[in-house]
């Protein structure tokens, strides 16, 4: 099954929301559909963390911020070796932490550009997980 | 309302407990009866603020059980949790008690025990403020968000590795002067980042910031007692006046904020309180900022708007926010250096600020303050209570 992170789109106005809130910020409705948050988006900011809490066993883990062309913004994990604010980047769905034993699915951002030297790859995603893909 | 003032407070050492959680708080709150010169009957309600407790120390309902270990019953009791900024919100709570008319004397207890978990467990636990769904599952720590608002913050208004640093730096030499800080070391520029033993000493925790730009995992506590004005003649020490009191709060999940480096809720509460106790910011003679990373010292410095946008940075260069300074920013040592044991944070804040405008702060006593103010940041800065303490008439 194709796992994917939903934003939440207003059923009365249309606007976009991730995460979830149970009133629309903008016309106050409570119905919603879920659209997967999904394409292209602008790396924001980012930081790699070396003190990590609980289930990871790796050295460190990217944590980026991005405004998706969609109009929402997500945090995810970045599997990009040398990030730069502001550069573009993609939104896959993938095993980004090992709850009791259990793939938790969310977003990973890769870079959009086929720079080799971009791409991470000598950092497990998921140490915990070896079926990570 | 009622006017309500502070008259008595105390903390114990912050750093590693040798005491169960309870007996922390047992101490600092009898610190504050002592020193409000008071029989522990008169007390009518009893506030605590804790955030960790049935997790980290196998304890829930901890108000009722610090009224068992002091022996208080049949007072009132109610446990505060609102993250980092449960210091802050039970004092709020307690103040209301007492304005209202509700409770004469109101015994206001924070204290955590974080050193009975592991590091991975502490850090751990404190993510569990961040949100489940949008950030938790990710790995976020509470570092990792301050690492992606410092990346931003650095380039938006040229703040360096050293200015973090000299925020560090001084907040350690004044926690030095504190008895009861967690961290007494000196620390100097050349060993935290010029040094060839800087990687080392001082590594990256999320980068930029790094192991000296975040606060200690702590163990400790802090009391103070509230009663209305009316009644302060009654208590051996000055009465110290909470005359603001403003708290607000901004989305759970940081990517949600318009602009990530404007901390709304510092802005919100902090207005709040400068409007209840018809002051300004210029009217302040001191400050204890949230600063459980570096970066949220200048920030804050400006978002409460002692600095304007951008320049947060600069006073701290000038020596504008050291003790000597035209503003003392954390002459206890903050966070940073006298310890962040979470619930304790915010009541010792306040503990800070009546013990300087009573002129008892011994070396770290700064010079004839009038009016204190304390934030407590609490979550990412989704929950923010900022409190005004002032000298009376």
């Amino acid at each position: 099954m194709a796992h994917t992170v939903n934003a939440a789109r207003c059923n009365k106005c249309g606007q976009l929301s991730y995460p979830t809130h149970y009133y629309c910020s903008k016309c106050n409705a409570t119905e919603f559909s879920p659209i997967p948050i999904s394409g292209e988006g602008t790396l924001l900011t980012f930081t790699r963390a070396y003190a990590l809490s609980l289930d990871y066993e790796q050295l460190y883990v990217t944590f980026g911020i991005v405004q998706m062309d969609q109009g929402v913004r997500a945090t995810g994990q970045l599997d990009i070796q040398e990030p730069v604010l502001g550069m573009r980047v993609r939104a896959t769905v993938g095993p980004v932490r090992d709850i009791g034993g259990r793939d938790v699915f969310g977003l990973r951002f890769v870079s959009v550009f086929p720079d080799a030297a971009a791409v991470e790859s000598d950092q497990p995603a998921l140490s915990a997980s070896p079926s990570a893909s | 309302m009622r006017d309500v003032v502070i008259v008595g407070a105390a903390t114990t050492q912050f750093g590693r407990a040798q005491w169960s959680l309870l007996k922390l708080m047992a101490e600092a709150a009898h610190g504050a009866i002592t020193d409000a010169g008071i029989e522990r009957k008169k007390i009518d309600a009893v506030y605590v603020a804790n955030m960790g407790s049935a997790r980290n120390n196998r304890q829930a309902g901890i108000a009722s059980a610090l009224v068992d270990r002091m022996n208080l019953y049949p007072v009132a009791a109610d446990t505060i949790e609102n993250g980092p900024a449960s210091g802050a919100s039970a004092v709020k709570n307690g103040f209301l008690a007492v304005a209202s008319g509700m409770y004469d004397c109101v015994l206001v207890v924070g204290g955590e025990r974080m050193q009975e978990v592991n590091n991975f467990e502490a850090t751990e636990f404190v993510s569990y403020l961040s949100h489940r769904f949008a950030e938790y599952i990710y790995g976020i720590t509470l570092p990792a968000l301050a690492g992606m608002f410092a990346r931003l913050w650095m380039q938006k208004y040229g703040v360096t590795s050293e200015h973090l640093a000299m925020v560090a730096i001084k907040n350690h030499a004044n926690a030095l002067l504190n008895p009861a800080s967690h961290l007494k070391m000196p620390i100097a520029m050349e060993g935290l980042l010029h040094s060839p033993d800087s990687a080392m000493n001082n590594p990256f925790v999320a980068d930029p910031l790094r192991f000296f730009d975040c606060c200690p995992v702590s163990d400790g506590a802090a009391a103070v007692l509230l009663a209305p004005a009316d009644l302060a003649k009654n208590f051996k020490k000055t009465p110290i006046v909470i005359s603001g009191i403003g708290q607000a709060t901004d989305t759970q999940a940081v990517h949600e904020r318009p602009d990530p480096t404007v901390l709304t809720a510092v802005q919100t509460a902090s207005r709040k309180a400068f409007a209840m106790a018809k002051l300004e910011p210029k009217d302040i003679s001191l400050a204890e900022l949230h600063d459980a990373f570096t970066i949220l010292e200048i920030a804050q410095s400006e978002q409460v708007g002692f600095f304007p946008e951008g320049e947060g940075h600069l006073a701290l260069e000038r020596g504008v926010t050291q003790i000597t300074g035209k503003l003392p920013i954390n002459a206890s040592g903050g966070l940073k250096a006298k310890g962040h044991p979470v619930g304790a944070t915010g009541v010792s804040q306040i503990v800070e600020l009546a013990l300087q405008l009573r002129g008892e702060a011994g070396k770290r006593q700064v010079k004839n303050p009038r009016h204190g103010f304390a934030l407590n940041f609490g979550g990412f800065g989704n929950n923010v209570v900022a409190t005004i303490l002032s000298k009376g008439a």
